[in-house]
């Protein structure tokens, strides 16, 4: 059974790109609104109810934009009251409030990003550009805990075999100094032997492939397809529709033109689909195991 | 059918001064095990090198190396890389990804192959291998022996018709060890490739063999028939010293008739002189029989309780044990049983959460601003390169303060190198005469014969011997149970980070069944108590000397 994060990741690439960048350009509190609950409810979908307890502290930044943003910015045109002689406006709360959200929309998105795209993942998202920058990246993770832990191995061995000072910080200094020049020389002893095992292997005979064990079915391909149609169709009607409201000194919206009405459309279903595809799993799993 | 042959070659490193092999024919029949030994330095590396065309070094070649029959010259890239498989010695760092399944996928995607292909060979080859359960994991999480393994599946998966392996087993645990080499044994039974292997640990690969080839100074001493090698080969101590305890017992006894290669075969054989008379080893246990007379123990672990974090399970629970003064103390035991946590508790760098580490008498936790360290303990790590800073084994004494002349044994030779260029025995000496030079009065050893051939181990065994009765403790950790009864005055074993039992190597070895020396498994039925083989030696001389005195 496969819910949304199983999908190939570039179809769950293809998702985030859309879901988080447009509305990072366009301070509309409608679609903050609706990028705001497509996360929300996501989280609860994926994690269940003790998520609510995990997004809380995100929801304080909508209520630092109202504090904040009225503080700095004086503009507008409905003074609300005079703070240290200064006005506080209904306009100035309203954006810091429209920013906050935006701001915890965004990181509500990244919550569930993070914990979907595995390190694996983004490599193959990120090597599907050429395999030879694939390859440099899965060496450069295999080498930092490789490095890591012959850090530490030199370390303790100069202290344990007692041959250093360590009293104060000018030996500490030191003694660090010579784990880098030691790091060094093992770096390179070591990388003849992995350089080897790769031309024993056949690398630089000729062209290479890449393997992956992440495929396409058509459900990916849908995926990707109808996530990235939903986006450009809300990208291009944020556009000529001027989505963009209007904040100071008085508040325009835009309205609820023909183009707006679709790019609303547009982005709630795309919002909403990585919890529709949660929930219908799970649904058919507990039908499912009804009968196993 | 000759899969591969070779036809008077020769090979002098670009920067060498005389040829490192010479003059050396020979041909493998398909479906061959070829084991290789020889002493350390005696271009058996090199020659395996010479067969696999990627990896050929700089220098002057001569003669041929036949691959089917076609120079390895002439053959395309391609096909040379999967016909020929290569696995080296250290697991770490022939590791190229990060991941198992792209470890597995990594020649083939060298070679250029489609994605369903290379899908369905990995999924084979991770099935064959049993590595299904690990196939998603960080190569960063394997065990030294998973690792070898996976290099091996590597290989596998580009179908090689040869493979060959250079002492691929020297970093792993025996257990680790003899998995691979049933592994390797597997393949060449069951798909009849062909193999040449390196290694140390004869008395495992003999069994196996096929073919032995014994090499010296550059040259081919011996290659035949695995027995019939055995028989002939000459009484050198630096050569027998690589034998199995089987070929050098029934060396020392003359060689005389059939050579027995495995434990079995030696048990009737050693069963063949009769053993009526029970010998009395007392003699060789004097030396270390006496009990050294001091009140404060060099080293005392009470009641230890040690986790590396807070949520992670105990890896010592309530060990306790005490080391006394110029005693040699080795602990053996399986692996993550807790042995080198253990050591790292006795060197302060492990701080137990319950129980008390004292040495001579003090709390190790007492000891302030490195105090423990000076004149006092030292621990030489398991991999020795983390203890080498300097570019030749000259500036790394002088920069410990130590000078070659005052040392218990000879590393003259070694001086100018630098010391990654030196064998596994020779870092070990070099190590450890740079750490004699805080003057320790407790030296800690971590698996000091790992990776090392059987002469240099018995070499460092005697150094051992030697510091001890100059009055230093020793306590060190191995795995090497030949070693161990050669070198020990006490024995411990560690399980489930306790120590369940201690003795004195005789008793010790022979009261185990598993743990313990070839010798005293070849002997077990027939003598009680014969450990070593200087024991087994001593025990058969008197069984014929009773005999002679029957017939007289």
């Amino acid at each position: 059974m496969r819910s949304f994060k199983d999908h190939n990741p570039i179809s769950v690439f293809v998702f985030y790109i859309f879901a988080i960048v447009p509305a990072m350009f366009c301070i509309n509190p409608v679609l903050m609104c609706i990028s705001l609950a497509g996360g929300v409810s996501f989280r609860l979908a994926k994690d269940g109810l003790g998520a609510l307890k995990k997004m809380l502290p995100f929801f304080a930044f909508p209520l630092l934009g109202v504090i904040l943003n009225p503080l700095f910015v004086h503009k507008g045109v409905t003074p609300l009251f005079i703070l240290n002689n200064n006005p506080v406006t209904l306009e100035a709360v309203l954006f810091g409030l429209t920013l906050g959200a935006m701001i915890c929309s965004t990181v509500i998105w990244f919550s569930s990003f993070n914990s979907i795209m595995t390190t694996d993942k983004l490599l193959y998202v990120f090597g599907s550009v050429s395999p030879k920058i694939a390859l440099i990246l899965s060496m450069t993770l295999r080498y930092i805990p490789l490095y890591g832990q012959q850090i530490k191995k030199v370390r303790q061995a100069q202290i344990v075999t007692g041959l250093y000072k360590e009293d104060n910080a000018i030996d500490k200094i030191r003694g660090g100094l010579r784990i880098m020049s030691v790091m060094v020389s093992w770096a390179l002893e070591n990388g003849i032997i992995t350089a080897d095992s790769m031309s024993a292997r056949g690398y630089g005979a000729g062209r290479r492939s890449r393997f992956t064990i992440f495929g396409w079915r058509t459900a990916d391909v849908a995926l990707a397809v109808l996530c990235a149609a939903l986006g450009v169709v809300t990208s291009v009607c944020m556009g000529i529709g001027h989505l963009a409201f209007e904040w100071y000194p008085e508040i325009v919206s835009p309205g609820m033109s023909a183009p707006a009405v679709t790019a609303y459309i547009a982005y709630a279903l795309l919002c909403a689909i990585p919890t529709v595809l949660q929930i219908r799993e799970e649904a058919r799993w507990r039908s499912l195991q009804s009968e196993i | 059918m000759e899969i591969l042959t070779v036809r008077d070659l020769s090979f002098k490193y670009s920067l060498g001064d005389k040829d490192a092999i010479s003059g050396i024919s020979f041909g493998v029949e398909e479906g061959a095990f070829v084991a290789v030994c020889g002493p350390t330095g005696c271009g058996k590396s090199t020659l395996l090198r010479m067969l696999k065309k990627e990896l050929i070094p700089m220098g002057d070649i001569k003669g041929e190396v036949l691959l089917d029959g076609v120079p390895l010259s002439e053959i395309d890239a391609r096909t040379s890389a999967s016909a020929v498989g290569f696995v080296m010695q250290r697991p770490e760092h022939q590791i190229v990804t990060d991941k198992v399944w792209h470890e597995l996928a990594f020649g083939l995607e060298n070679l250029g192959l489609p994605q369903d292909v290379i899908r369905r060979r990995v999924s084979e080859i991770a099935s064959y291998f049993d590595i299904e359960d690990w196939f998603e994991r960080d190569v960063a999480d394997l065990s030294g022996g998973q690792k070898q393994l996976l290099n091996l599946a590597s290989i596998m998966v580009m179908q090689p018709r040869l493979l060959i392996l250079d002492e691929p087993t020297s970093q792993l645990d025996p257990i680790a060890a003899s998995d691979f080499i049933a592994t390797v044994r597997k393949l060449n039974t069951d798909m009849g490739l062909t193999v040449i292997m390196v290694e140390h640990r004869l008395q495992e690969v003999i069994p196996a063999a096929s073919m032995l080839m014994i090499m010296d100074k550059g040259t081919l001493l011996h290659y035949g028939p695995a027995r019939q090698v055995c028989e002939e080969v000459s009484d050198r101590p630096d050569l027998l010293a690589a034998m199995p305890s089987t070929v050098r017992l029934f060396k020392a006894m003359g060689g005389q008739g059939r050579c027995p290669l495995t434990i079995g075969e030696g048990r009737r054989w050693v069963e063949g002189f009769g053993c009526k008379v029970q010998p009395d080893f007392k003699a060789f246990d004097a030396a270390r029989d006496e009990t050294p007379d001091n009140d404060v123990p060099a080293l005392e672990f009470s009641d230890v309780w040690f986790r590396y974090g807070r949520d992670l399970h105990d890896v010592l629970r309530g060990t306790t044990f005490s080391v006394e003064q110029g005693e040699v103390f080795c602990i053996l035991g399986g692996n993550g049983s807790g042995k080198t946590t253990c050591l790292g508790a006795a060197a302060g760098l492990n701080k137990p959460y319950s129980g008390t580490v004292k040495v001579f008498g003090k709390n190790v936790r007492d000891y302030k601003n490195q105090t423990l360290y000076r004149n006092c303990l030292t621990m030489l790590p398991q991999d020795v390169q983390t203890v080498f800073l300097k570019n030749t084994v000259r500036e790394e004494l002088k920069d410990a303060g130590e000078s070659a002349a005052a040392l218990p044994y000879d590393i003259e030779s070694l001086m100018d190198k630098h010391p990654y260029d030196l064998s596994g025995g020779e870092q070990q000496l070099v190590a450890l005469a740079k750490v004699l030079a805080s003057q320790p009065r407790i030296l800690l050893l971590d698996e000091p014969t790992k990776g090392i051939d059987t002469y240099s181990s018995e070499r460092i065994s005697g150094i051992l011997r030697s510091l001890a009765e100059g009055g230093m403790t020793i306590v060190l950790v191995t795995h090497d149970v030949e070693f161990a009864s050669r070198t020990a005055d006490r024995c411990a074993m560690f399980f489930r980070g306790e120590v369940t039992s201690v003795g004195r190597p005789r008793e010790f070895f022979s009261e185990n069944n598993f743990y313990t020396t070839a010798v005293n498994r070849m002997t077990r039925g027939s003598f009680k108590g014969c450990v070593t083989l200087e024991d087994a030696v001593y025990a058969l001389k008197l069984q014929d000397q009773e005999l002679s005195a029957v017939e007289g």
